[in-house]
């Protein structure tokens, strides 16, 4: 005996205005009866605040209570049976509906505290005697088109210039004095579908660049109270220049957003979702070989970043 | 018995055939009409394999390793490709680093912590990071690396088919990474093969997945065939998603260089999601150019323009762009060693030598059948060309525009020769030897006609460029690419300039080894362009050169000479004789000192040659001597001292022919061959040799000479023996026919008083019966032939005479009846052991055809009485038990026997046929 979901979209990615289809399949080889199906829809907005940037007193509440976006249950069918061999229950459902929605659908996101996330489950009780078949599975939700700004993006771009004056913490001495200036632009609005864009230049080093990263960053903030506890953390780093590359030729600078770990830059009232993005310049130094395992935490002397907010926004 | 009297006059006149006349002579050269043949050629070129292409050939042969024919359908891997990828791992041949055990102690340290730090790394990871903390560093040899790169390879397929396609990716991508590690240098090459194999599996099974998807639904039914050139709206939104999913994937990797390679590998799959690839195409070439390694980036962006012709477009925007970034990175390497020391500057080498090949290859794809205008664009575009009719006024990596030269159409080079010579000029680094470009730019103007004012201009710089050359390599490396130009234009001053500039150099540093084949090759090209030896040798310079020739070089140029000299009829003048014979004996010499066992043929007959063009014409004397001398010598050559033979036998005919006042000459040349015949290693060649001093000896009225000789052609075949090359049949007839010859020769060779009037036949006899290796056929051959001899001489006038006063036997012993009588009773002997004879062929149709030779033999010399009838029926029915009644040998010769036995025992033949 088992059952299944099926969705009818290979990426399982739906809107909140369009229907959800999909088929229930339960495979059993006797026949058995049933007290009914249900499928139930639930989304929520789930936060936690870990110790490090929450004080000690908040860490104590531990999970925060999550914000419900959707909790709906339909009754796909009443009791009956279902006869043995396989039975494909189609069903169809729109997430959003008029007047009973209890908060907007965000998008669906996985990060490190805050996590939103949309789930179907299918249940099939049978009375106290049997076990109930059940099975869930989660559904990816973006916005719907309709809400989308009409306007299309202009491809925002900001500039950096990186030197050894830029950096604020303390650099390898042959690196401040024999100087450096790095100089490019990258996109600080960037829609969801392409790529983060952009281009450097290194225009001068005195010491060998070893790699050239772009780093991008999520910022979760929640609010606690009075507080906000705000966690930046690394969701991917991408190479843009491996080696001592040539002085004053133009490299693009092109990232790939991962999918589930990014969504649009959201400013709720309870909680916010930012990202910035960095790009950080190591160089070749021997140091940096001996500390290759430690944190990752405090900058170290042969690297040079550049920090810039990155805004997320789903198009069309 | 009695001899069958004949008239040979009659028997010529009435079984001569009759003459008609001829037109034109069927040896001629008749001008026929020109066949079309050149069209057809040229349009079977394409199924016609050139045999010298040999590279292409056997790239042919060799390619398709079995898992490429398993998996590549659509995107077969080029000829082109497969072949640059076997001659890439052939030029950095990995097979001398196989075992790193063999090295001394100290290397072996460094190249263990070497190893450790790259490529076991990575492999023993690959392999098991377990092992590889336990059992700390080990040392892997190439051919390891090589089986386990294939081991990965299989296990990416094998992991694919199971559906398990995230461990295909994630090990490909491990595969990729193996290339940022440029530290194994040499070996990158055939690292950079193996891995882009893996990644061009990877590419065509990604390729394969989607295109699935594209034309099935997910229960395998048909949605549409796609196009060969389908649009993306052709393609259905799940494959358009999967195939995404694939760049996502990929995308995510962190490093650059194996984040390129894949999405390279996978290039193909752009067309599913875009109907124009060349953006996402240029944004790879930009990326490219964050690789720093200058090594790693040439061959990712080698491995782009082998991965962008699987693209419809054929843009070369992109691989120009490639070409341009690749010198600014070869210009860094280039600049930045000017202040380091020398270990730095090898391992720049190193590196510029091993981005070579990448430069060549796209350097070929750039100009692959572009037009004039497209290629002063990408002239333009490389950046030599500052507006449309004028370049060369910048300057280039000279490695790059080795190549460039290398690849540009003709017609570009020829009518920019100077343009180009300038820019050599101003390309001088040491990424390529400056010398060897021009060298290239003279090989590539002779591809052409090039008019004389240019050829002019050209010239006049490069004698200014070479001037300043001190080293007579690279002096003569130059000059010999423009040795045809200054030779086809006919300019003598120049040739000169450049003779004096070799010599010169020379004559400073003297001439090395290494500049020998240069030189042989200069000097090839200008005894290849004059006519005869004379005009050569009156060149200033050119015999000081040739003196400074040694070794395999000199052989070669010395044989030229030799092959030039005798191109001609004669050879007459007498410095040019000295001049060759010295070369000839040096050429000897150099064999002897080589001790090559059978010498060198080409040698012996080029000097063989000579020898018979030598020509003193009225000075007889000179040409004996001459002869004499080489024969001193050229005591190696056997083929030459047959030469010599031959030579003083037609000195001594045409000393003859002069007048009576050369007797002695005469019979110097006689008695020189007479001595110089038993220095000829072969049996052989001395019996006709001596036949033929024999004959000259003869003419000349010499008999006494003549008898010795003759005795000698015997005693030829006394010492003779089967193992002296009479293997081939063709041999052995060889040998037969020059016994026969001798019996023609005998009929004319009188008796004399202390010796029979039947000497010679009776020896020749003799010798054959008594000797157990002729075998029955020669016997019967032979003895026949002495039949007919003895049937000849017995007639009252013999068939022919030598036109002196020497008389023939049918003058020294007419109507003398114990020379009759000598005559029978030698015939029956011989006729005796011919039967003999034929009874020992084993063979029955070898037996047939000998008994129908005597048979022929006997009822031709002799009246036909019972006795020999019987003898005959007796040979046909020998010959019927071993041929077809259809023989038409057999049946002329029963009809000839029929005819010739006037005796009514005739109708018994009848009766027996």
């Amino acid at each position: 005996m088992s059952i299944d979901l099926k969705l009818s979209r290979f990426n399982r990615i739906y809107r909140p205005s369009e229907a959800l289809e999909g088929k229930i399949i339960i495979k059993t080889q006797s026949s058995i009866s049933h007290y009914g199906i249900r499928l139930t829809f639930k989304g929520s907005v789930n936060m936690q605040v870990r110790g490090g940037s929450a004080g000690v007193v908040e860490s104590l509440y531990g999970v925060i209570k999550p914000i419900p976006i959707l909790n709906r249950t339909i009754e796909v069918k009443p009791s009956g049976k279902i006869a043995s061999g396989t039975t494909e229950i189609p069903f169809s459902v729109t997430l959003r509906q008029k007047g009973e929605n209890l908060e907007k659908f965000y998008e669906t996101f996985h990060g490190a505290n805050i996590s939103i996330q949309y789930l179907v489950t299918v249940d099939v009780t049978r009375g106290y005697l049997h076990k109930s078949l059940s099975t869930t599975m989660e559904f990816i939700v973006e916005s719907d088109k309709a809400d989308l700004l009409q306007r299309p993006i202009p491809p925002e771009m900001v500039i950096f210039y990186i030197t050894q004056d830029t950096q604020r913490h303390s650099l390898l001495p042959e690196l401040k004095s024999g100087g450096f200036r790095v100089m490019g632009k990258i996109s600080s609005q960037c829609s969801l579908a392409g790529p983060i864009s952009g281009e450097l230049t290194v225009e001068t080093s005195a010491v060998p660049i070893h790699s050239i990263d772009i780093q991008l960053f999520r910022v979760e903030s929640i609010l606690l109270g009075e507080k906000i506890a705000t966690e930046t953390s690394l969701i991917q780093t991408t190479q843009a220049t491996d080696g001592d590359v040539c002085h004053n030729l133009t490299i693009p600078i092109y990232v790939i957003l991962p999918r589930l770990l990014t969504c649009p830059t959201t400013f709720a009232g309870p909680f916010s979702i930012e990202f910035k993005v960095a790009i950080v310049i190591s160089f070749q130094s021997d140091l940096s070989q001996l500390h290759k395992k430690t944190d990752s935490g405090t900058p170290k002397l042969w690297l040079a970043m550049e920090t810039l907010p990155l805004e997320l926004v789903r198009t069309k | 018995m009695e001899f069958r009297p004949r008239n040979y006059t009659d028997e010529r006149e009435s079984h001569a055939l009759p003459r008609l006349r001829a037109d034109a002579h069927p040896l001629s050269a008749t001008p026929s009409p020109p066949l079309p043949q050149g069209d057809v050629v040229e349009s079977g070129n394409s199924d016609f394999f050139d045999p010298l292409r040999g590279t292409d050939n056997e790239a042919k042969v060799e390619s398709p390793d079995p898992d490429n024919l398993s998996n590549a359908v659509d995107h077969h891997p080029t000829k082109e490709w497969t072949s640059f990828r076997r001659l890439l791992m052939q030029r950095f041949p990995v097979t001398k680093m196989v075992s790193m055990s063999s090295m001394p102690d100290f290397l072996m340290r460094s190249a263990k912590s070497h190893e450790k730090s790259s490529t076991i790394m990575h492999l023993e990871e690959l392999d098991d990071p377990q092992k590889f903390a336990d059992e700390g560093v080990k040392v892997i040899t190439w051919q390891e690396y090589v089986s386990r790169l294939h081991e990965l390879k299989d296990e990416i397929n094998r992991s694919w088919l199971a559906e398990d396609r995230v461990t295909s990716l994630k090990l490909s991508i491990k595969a990729a990474k193996l290339l940022m590690d440029t530290s194994v240098s040499e070996f990158y090459p055939t690292l950079f093969v193996l891995v882009t194999d893996i990644m061009d599996m990877l590419g065509e099974l990604v390729w394969q997945r989607i295109k699935r998807k594209a034309e099935f639904t997910e229960d395998g039914a048909l949605l549409c065939n796609l196009a060969e050139n389908f649009k993306a709206s052709d393609i259905c939104s799940d494959a358009k998603e999967t195939c995404n999913n694939w760049f996502n994937k990929i995308g995510v990797v962190q490093e650059l260089l194996p984040r390129i390679y894949l999405e390279l590998a996978i290039s193909p799959c752009w067309r599913f999601l875009l109907d124009q690839p060349e953006d996402s195409l240029w944004r790879l070439v930009m990326m490219i150019r964050g690789l720093g390694d200058p090594v790693a980036s040439a061959y990712c962006r080698l491995y782009m323009a082998h991965c962008a012709q699987k693209l419809i477009s054929h843009d070369i925007g992109y691989l120009i762009t490639c070409m341009n970034d690749i010198r600014v990175i070869l210009m860094k390497i280039l600049s930045a060693n000017e202040s380091t020391h020398g270990n730095v500057k090898h391992n720049k080498k190193l590196q510029v030598s091993l981005m070579e090949p990448t430069i060549e290859y796209i350097m070929k794809y750039i100009f692959n059948g572009l037009s004039q205008g497209q290629v002063s664009e990408v002239l333009a575009e490389l950046g030599l060309m500052k507006n449309q009719q004028d370049f060369g006024s910048v300057s280039c990596v000279s490695v790059v525009l080795h190549h460039l030269l290398k690849e540009l159409p003709i017609e570009i080079v020829s009518s920019n020769a100077l343009q180009m010579l300038h820019l050599i000029e101003f390309s001088k680094d040491y990424s390529f030897d400056q010398h060897m470009n021009y060298r290239l730019l003279g090989f590539r103007l002779n591809e052409r006609k090039t008019s004389v004012d240019l050829v002019n201009a050209v010239l006049d710089k490069i004698i200014q460029v070479v001037a300043q050359y001190d080293s007579l390599d690279e002096y003569l490396k130059v000059v010999d690419a423009y040795a045809d130009l200054i030779l086809q234009n006919h300019l003598g001053d120049l040739l000169n300039t450049i003779l004096e500039g070799i010599s010169q150099r020379a004559r400073n540093k003297g001439v090395t080894e290494a500049e020998m084949p240069s030189l042989q090759s200069l000097l090839g090209k200008i005894l290849s362009h004059f006519k005869c030896l004379e005009d050569v040798l009156c060149l200033n310079y050119f015999p000081e050169i040739l003196d400074l020739m040694f070794g395999s070089s000199q052989d070669a140029v010395f044989l030229h000479i030799l092959n030039l000299a005798t191109r001609n009829d004669h050879i007459r003048d007498p410095l040019c004789i000295q001049l060759l014979f010295e070369i000839s004996r040096t050429l000897h010499d150099n064999i002897e000192a080589k001790n090559v066992k059978d010498g060198d043929s080409q040698v012996a007959h080029s000097i063989s040659r000579f020898v018979h063009m030598v020509d003193y014409g009225a000075e007889m004397e000179h040409q004996l001597a001459f002869l004499v001398d080489c024969r001193g010598a050229f005591g190696r050559f056997n083929e030459l001292k047959e030469t010599l033979v031959h030579s003083s036998n037609s000195l001594a005919i045409q000393a003859l022919k002069c007048a009576k006042k050369h007797l002695s000459l005469v019979k110097a040349c006689i008695t020189f061959s007479e001595i110089t015949i038993p220095s000829i290693s072969a049996q052989r060649k001395q019996f006709d040799l001596f036949l033929e001093t024999a004959e000259v000896a003869f003419l000349v009225g010499l008999v006494s000479h003549s008898d010795g000789l003759i005795d000698s052609a015997v005693g030829c075949l006394q010492t003779l023996n089967i193992t002296d090359g009479l293997q081939t049949p063709a041999e052995v007839e060889g040998l037969v026919s020059s016994i026969r010859k001798l019996c023609g020769f005998l009929v004319m060779v009188p008796g004399n008083l202390s010796k029979a009037g039947t000497h010679f036949p009776n020896n020749l006899f003799s010798l054959i019966s008594s000797h157990s290796w002729f075998e029955p056929k020669m016997k019967t051959q032979i003895f026949s032939s002495i039949l007919l001899l003895l049937t000849s001489l017995a007639q009252k006038s013999l068939p022919y005479h030598v036109d002196t006063q020497i008389p023939g036997n049918d003058l020294l012993f007419c109507g003398d009846s114990s020379y009759k009588q000598e005559l029978v009773s030698l015939t029956k002997l011989v006729l005796e052991n011919l039967l003999c004879a034929i009874q020992q062929e084993p063979s029955r149709a070898a037996r047939g055809a000998m008994a129908l030779e005597a048979c022929n033999c006997i009822v031709s010399s002799f009246m036909v009485n019972d006795e020999l009838l019987s003898v005959c029926l007796n040979l046909i029915e020998t010959a019927k038990s071993g041929l077809s009644d259809q023989d038409k040998y057999l049946r002329s010769t029963i009809e000839l026997v029929k005819k010739k036995s006037q005796t009514p025992s005739t109708a018994t033949v009848s009766v027996s046929v």
